[in-house]
């Protein structure tokens, strides 16, 4: 199976990057080098800062300062840089505390600046319209919405492998009362699912609780295809001679199920799994875009677009459009990654 | 076969009452109803309700009865064909869905065809060359509509039609031909509005059917037959397309259903950033401003469009290939 | 209604209001509008209890209903059994008794003093007997004549309607293009003679989203657009105007604030936060640890009026310059000072300060709504961010529109987020500065509800310069002009002075006051006033708009 997997050129490209964001997820703060939501109007819609890298002939990173003001007369933010102004950079610098992985107390940062505070001079992504430094936000974001892809497809998982296993192992009656919830479920536009469901959480729960319910709304979607995956493979695995055997040797149910049937679909499911995950992503941002998924101040790539969603965002600050990048390159890596565990699994196969 | 097809038939019937309730029920979830959201649009426009005045109106629409009562009162119209008067646009139902219903259906099966006219090449392509460079960038292409968000895209390619190609702005008509009765330059300026929703539909849904035909015509090429073919010296070309394509193709008559419904309902949110006059952007207005019956009639509509798209798409892969066993036989 | 009306009369003792109206002043279909047009709507809709269950503040003074006679064909009177000097203002204003059939005409509106008689009669079951009337609704589809007769008089959804307006609908709203053509009996002429207005036809498209419309408005898509065209836009509009060729010109509102947070004064909920709430020093330290430049930097272009609530200077009730600012500027050290004082100078490790009662930070709930003109949203982040170097932790939250009025309802609210607009003329429509009118009270409802029924429903306002400001503001009930204006005053300088609500930024263009004009159209003003009760594009004389050559 490895070996068939490695074939897959593009799924080995993908699964590298799906854990490299997950590196990300676990280190946002340490990576973010300005805390989130820390806002300045004065630095309001700068764009991406230059980093220069070598100074008087050897590598020593720095940018400009800079000056800004509004243009009375385009009413535009425009920054003059001072290059008298110049500020190195270091690796592994001192910034706001946080607590790594929320537990160990500390304030060291991938990047930082030397003889400033780093929230008030790197900008490397550029800000958005409150001043708030896009690459931090970012990293939080990149965290926030692989999180819930993850916990909503490990519910999807845990619904979908319990309802098409026991639709596929039981069949008859049970399998056609699922079978017809999951075609009611899917016959229902998501959108209005989405809107209905987004509507109805009580509206004094807390940002936690919202972010916890979306994804269990997201996911409540998401399981009727991993049940018919499973489903399908426990009708085809029914029929197998080995399952057979053990159920003539008299072994219990669960242990057929757990012992021999679970594992020789396992790398479907995970697959599947794979698969399902970009659609999460995408759910979050969709939910985010229609003003019902997470709302700001918590910060998601779904947050992040939403707030690029307008036509001044792609007239006078495209780079607001940076965080579309990661969300193609997960989604993207994530289906190749998928496919590849697929043809792995089952070459030829449904 | 006829006690299959009036059990499907039982059974579709079934569902679409469950999508009934269920549709009536998650428009009826979010707190508040229609005249809590008409009461913040008056205040918004400085005007006044009395609590009295709110008490007749509720009376009036007849959202002072349960829930249940409410239901059975719109199913009893929806039995006779009549869907009610939309509550915010003070029109029958009906009238309010009008034309944008077909303009969805042209949108939808637009989007549908070239969906198709991508896909399958692509599939084809990709599972004769399984792991070649030209099996990646194909694949790459194909993925790309996945990935990049749906709402952006539409945003983006309007913003560049209007800097760069002084294209019209979203929507499905010009200002003038609005209004006028359908006409041959009418449906030439549709033409012309088509292209961006559709190819931003279209790139959506590849993807996946990439996966399938992909997946299908892997089977198939493995399959004695087409070593045989191949031994036999019939040119590649032949070989392939003559017989494993055909049957790779008739999975993908089961997608057909799922398939209309999922690009009418992927397309609410193009057809909001475009601005397209079709039942999407409708029906999230409606279920905003909680306006139960247009809401309702437009979830019930896409509901019986997927039972039927399925039931139809069922019955063609019934008729292509009669080895598949008959599910409720069984 | 001051357009419709040739001259007026409000006598002495201020109990009645006479209109004249013009000798042949017709309908748009040709049909004389007189006297009987507003006996029609006086005695067959307003006190018709199925169409009006019960009568309009605006049509009563001190909770007693006035009454309208005819005097002739031409003129009318109102009269009341107290003074109501404030009467002619709400005839001319944007409330229920002045707005006309162009405001009270559609949706589910009863009010605007007149309806064309000879055209809704056929409607009515007093004029054609109550079977006749359902029967016609029935048939058109409608579950009565009182839901029917609603739709006959909704201008912008029936054509057939006879109008006085400059335009009438020609094709309704309800479709994705409501267009409107001119109406051949409009009262007014040019000095030259000419039949206004100019223009032969408006057309209104339906963009199904904020963001297309902007675009088609960048890309001169529009001749005239003002609404929905948001302030972070202006520079986009000013980068494209001369290549598309249109005019971009700034309205700035008259109300004091586009971003007010209000304080529930009537807040039931965890007593702590009642207890703070209803400390004017909290407020006032809340109000001094707002960053107003920072605001209107970002979110007005620099464009707005930082200060408190109270409205515009040159209007009769601005209470003066110097109540602009006070307990309006960002001043930490006396912020802070009077936090520490009032008892509140605990404070956790993250430097936020700790509630009394032990139970761990004071949180304070910041309540937005979804979609408003500007956005509360972000603005309410920012204030909670600047809010970090008072120790105070606001916790902002976004609902939906009606969900946000639910509340306000329910009385859920600790502080919400709304613009102060249409309270600058004061009398005419207080709610969004006093809690006087239960549909809108978000300085507490059952305040409102308490001032509305006298005392006998809702709650009275523990905080004795509320008391004393709703007092005044029932005072000025009969009183003559002069004296209003004083006692509105009166009211401002405690509005400010407390601090109830907390102003951020006003004066400006953000609602409705941008404006982007063809070049093509003539007679276009370069400024326009921009208030609840002098709409655009109605100050500036649309019936005079033409096309250039």
């Amino acid at each position: 199976m490895r070996w068939r997997f490695r074939r897959h050129k593009l799924a080995i490209v993908g699964s590298i990057v799906v854990i490299f964001f997950y590196t990300v997820v676990l280190f946002a703060d340490f990576l973010a080098y300005a805390p989130p939501t820390e806002s300045e109007a004065q630095r309001s819609l700068l764009a991406p800062q230059g980093i220069h890298w070598v100074d008087h002939g050897r590598i020593d990173p720095y940018v400009y300062g800079f000056t800004g003001r509004r243009d009375p007369l385009t009413l535009k933010r425009v920054y003059t840089l001072d290059p008298t102004k110049k500020i190195s950079l270091r690796i592994f610098a001192h910034g706001f505390p946080y607590r790594l992985f929320g537990l160990i107390p500390t304030d060291r940062h991938l990047i930082g600046v030397v003889g400033a505070r780093t929230e008030d001079t790197l900008f490397v992504l550029g800000t958005d319209e409150q001043g708030r430094d896009l690459w931090s936000r970012l990293m939080y974001a990149t965290r926030t919405s692989l999180i819930i892809g993850l916990a909503g497809v490990t519910i999807a998982l845990f619904l979908g492998v319990l309802l098409g296993g026991i639709s596929g192992f039981y069949g008859g009656g049970v399998d056609t009362a699922i079978q017809r919830v999951i075609e009611i479920l899917r016959s229902i536009p998501t959108i209005p699912l989405w809107l209905g469901l987004a509507a109805a959480l009580p509206n004094d729960w807390t940002i936690g609780q919202v972010y916890f319910a979306i994804t269990l709304i997201i996911s409540l979607i998401g399981w009727t295809e991993l049940a018919r995956v499973v489903r399908g493979r426990f009708l085809s695995l029914r029929e197998e001679e080995f399952v057979m055997a053990a159920e003539l040797a008299g072994s219990s149910q669960v242990r057929i199920i757990l012992s021999h049937m679970v594992p020789s679909f396992l790398s479907h499911i995970i697959a599947a799994t794979t698969l399902a995950l970009p659609a999460m992503i995408v759910s979050e941002t969709s939910l985010s875009f229609l003003g019902l998924g997470l709302r700001p101040p918590a910060v998601s790539w779904g947050v992040l677009l939403q707030q690029a969603q307008n036509v001044q965002a792609l007239a006078i600050s495209p780079w607001l459009l940076i965080p579309a990048i990661p969300v193609i390159t997960v989604i993207l890596a994530f289906n190749f990654t998928g496919d590849g565990l697929r043809d792995a699994a089952d070459p030829y196969g449904h | 076969m006829l006690a299959y097809l009036s059990r499907r038939v039982v059974l579709a019937l079934l569902t679409v009452g469950a999508i009934s309730v269920l549709s009536f029920v998650i428009i009826r979830l979010p707190p508040g109803d229609y005249i809590s959201s008409y009461i913040a649009s008056v205040s918004m426009s400085g005007g006044f309700v009395s609590e009295q005045e709110v008490q007749v109106l509720r009376r009036e629409y007849g959202l002072d009865k349960p829930v249940y009562v409410q239901y059975l009162r719109w199913m009893g119209m929806v039995v006779q064909g009549r869907f009610g008067v939309s509550l915010e646009y003070r029109r029958p139902v009906s009238e309010v869905i009008g034309d944008r219903l077909w303009l969805t259906m042209v949108v939808a099966i637009a989007a549908v065809v070239l969906t198709w006219a991508l896909a399958l090449p692509i599939g084809i392509y990709s599972a004769v060359r399984q792991y070649s460079l030209g099996d990646y960038i194909a694949t790459f292409v194909g993925f790309i509509g996945l990935a990049v968000p749906s709402f952006m895209l539409a945003l983006v390619l309007m913003y560049l039609g209007f800097k760069y190609f002084n294209a019209n702005i979203g929507g499905l008509f010009s200002g003038e031909f609005d209004l006028a009765p359908w006409s041959l330059a009418k449906v030439w300026d549709l033409a012309k509005h088509l292209p961006l929703p559709t190819l931003i539909l279209a790139l959506a849904g590849t993807a996946q059917l990439i996966r399938i035909m992909r997946a299908n015509l892997l089977d198939e090429l493995s399959k004695p037959y087409v070593v045989t073919a191949r031994a036999r010296g019939l040119s590649e070309r032949r070989v392939i397309l003559k017989y494993p394509v055909r049957v790779a193709l008739n999975p993908f008559a089961s997608t057909i259903g799922y398939l209309l419904p999922y690009v009418v309902s992927g397309s609410i949110i193009v057809s909001l950033v475009l601005g397209l006059p079709t039942v999407g952007p409708l029906l999230l207005r409606a279920l905003v401003a909680q306006d139960m019956f247009l809401a309702g009639t437009i979830v019930l509509l896409l509901g019986v469009l997927t039972v039927v798209g399925t039931f139809l798409s069922d019955l063609m892969l019934l008729w292509i290939d009669p080895r598949i066993r008959l599910e409720g036989t069984r | 209604m001051p357009s419709i009306a040739q001259s007026w009369l409000l006598s002495e003792d201020g109990k009645s209001a006479t209109i004249y109206l013009r000798k042949g002043h017709k309908w748009s279909d040709g049909a004389p509008f007189t006297a009987d047009d507003f006996v029609f709507w006086y005695e067959d809709i307003y006190l018709n209890t199925d169409i009006q269950p019960v009568p309009n503040p605006d049509f009563m003074v001190n909770g007693k209903s006035g009454v309208l006679r005819k005097i002739n064909d031409t003129t009318v009177r109102f009269e009341f059994p107290e003074p109501n000097y404030l009467f002619l203002d709400i005839l001319a204003g944007s409330t229920a008794m002045g707005g006309g059939m162009a405001q009270q005409g559609y949706e589910d509106r009863t009010m605007g003093a007149y309806r064309p008689a000879h055209y809704i009669k056929q409607f009515h079951p007093k004029y054609v007997g109550k079977d006749e009337a359902d029967r016609k609704a029935k048939a058109a589809g409608f579950p009565s004549w009182v839901a029917y007769i609603k739709n006959r008089w909704d201008w912008r959804l029936n054509p057939d309607l006879p109008m006085l307006t400059p335009w009438k609908t020609a094709t309704p709203i309800n479709t994705p293009t409501w267009v409107l053509e001119r109406n051949p009996y409009f009262y007014e002429v040019d000095t030259a003679g000419n039949q206004l207005p100019y223009l032969d036809r408006i057309v209104m498209t339906l963009a199904e989203n904020l963001e297309v419309l902007n675009l088609r408005a960048i890309a001169g898509e529009y001749d005239l657009q003002e609404r929905h065209t948001a302030m972070p836009k202006i520079p986009v509009f000013l980068e494209n105007r001369d290549k598309v060729g249109y005019n971009l010109a700034l309205d700035p509102a008259l109300n004091g604030c586009d971003a007010v947070l209000q304080t529930n004064q009537a807040y039931d909920g965890d007593p702590e936060i009642v207890a703070w709430l209803h400390t004017a020093d909290f407020r006032r330290a809340l109000s001094m640890g707002i960053d107003r430049d920072q605001l209107n930097e970002t979110f007005w272009l620099g464009l707005g009026t930082p200060g408190s609530v109270a409205p515009n200077e040159s209007l009769p009730y601005s209470p003066g310059p110097e109540w602009r600012n006070k307990w309006a500027t960002l001043d930490l050290a006396q912020a802070n000072g009077l936090l520490d004082k009032v008892g509140l100078s605990k404070k956790d490790a993250d430097g936020y300060r700790l509630r009394t009662d032990g139970k761990g930070r004071l949180r304070l709930e910041i309540a937005t709504a979804a979609g408003s003109f500007i956005n509360h949203t972000q603005i309410s982040e920012m204030v909670k961010e600047q809010w970090k170097k008072i120790g105070i932790q606001g916790d902002v939250k976004e609902f939906e529109r009606s969900l946000h009025f639910t509340r306000m309802r329910s009385n859920e609210q600790q502080i919400a987020v709304w613009a102060n607009d249409g309270s600058e003329v004061l009398y005419l429509f207080p709610r969004h500065a006093l809690p006087v009118d239960p549909v809108e009270a978000f300085l507490g409802k059952p305040i409102a509800d308490w001032y509305a029924s006298k005392g006998t429903a809702g709650k009275a306002p523990k905080d004795p310069e509320l008391l004393r400001a709703l007092d005044l503001f029932r005072s000025a009930n009969g009183k003559k002009t002069e004296e209003r204006y004083k006692i509105a005053q009166e009211i401002w300088k405690i509005l400010v002075d407390q601090v109830y609500s907390i102003g951020t930024v006003g004066q400006s263009p953000a609602v409705m006051g941008v404006r982007v004009m063809s070049r093509k159209l003539g007679n276009m003003a370069s400024r326009q006033i921009n208030a609840q009760h002098c709409r655009t594009p109605g100050s500036s004389q649309p019936s005079t708009y033409y096309f250039k050559g």
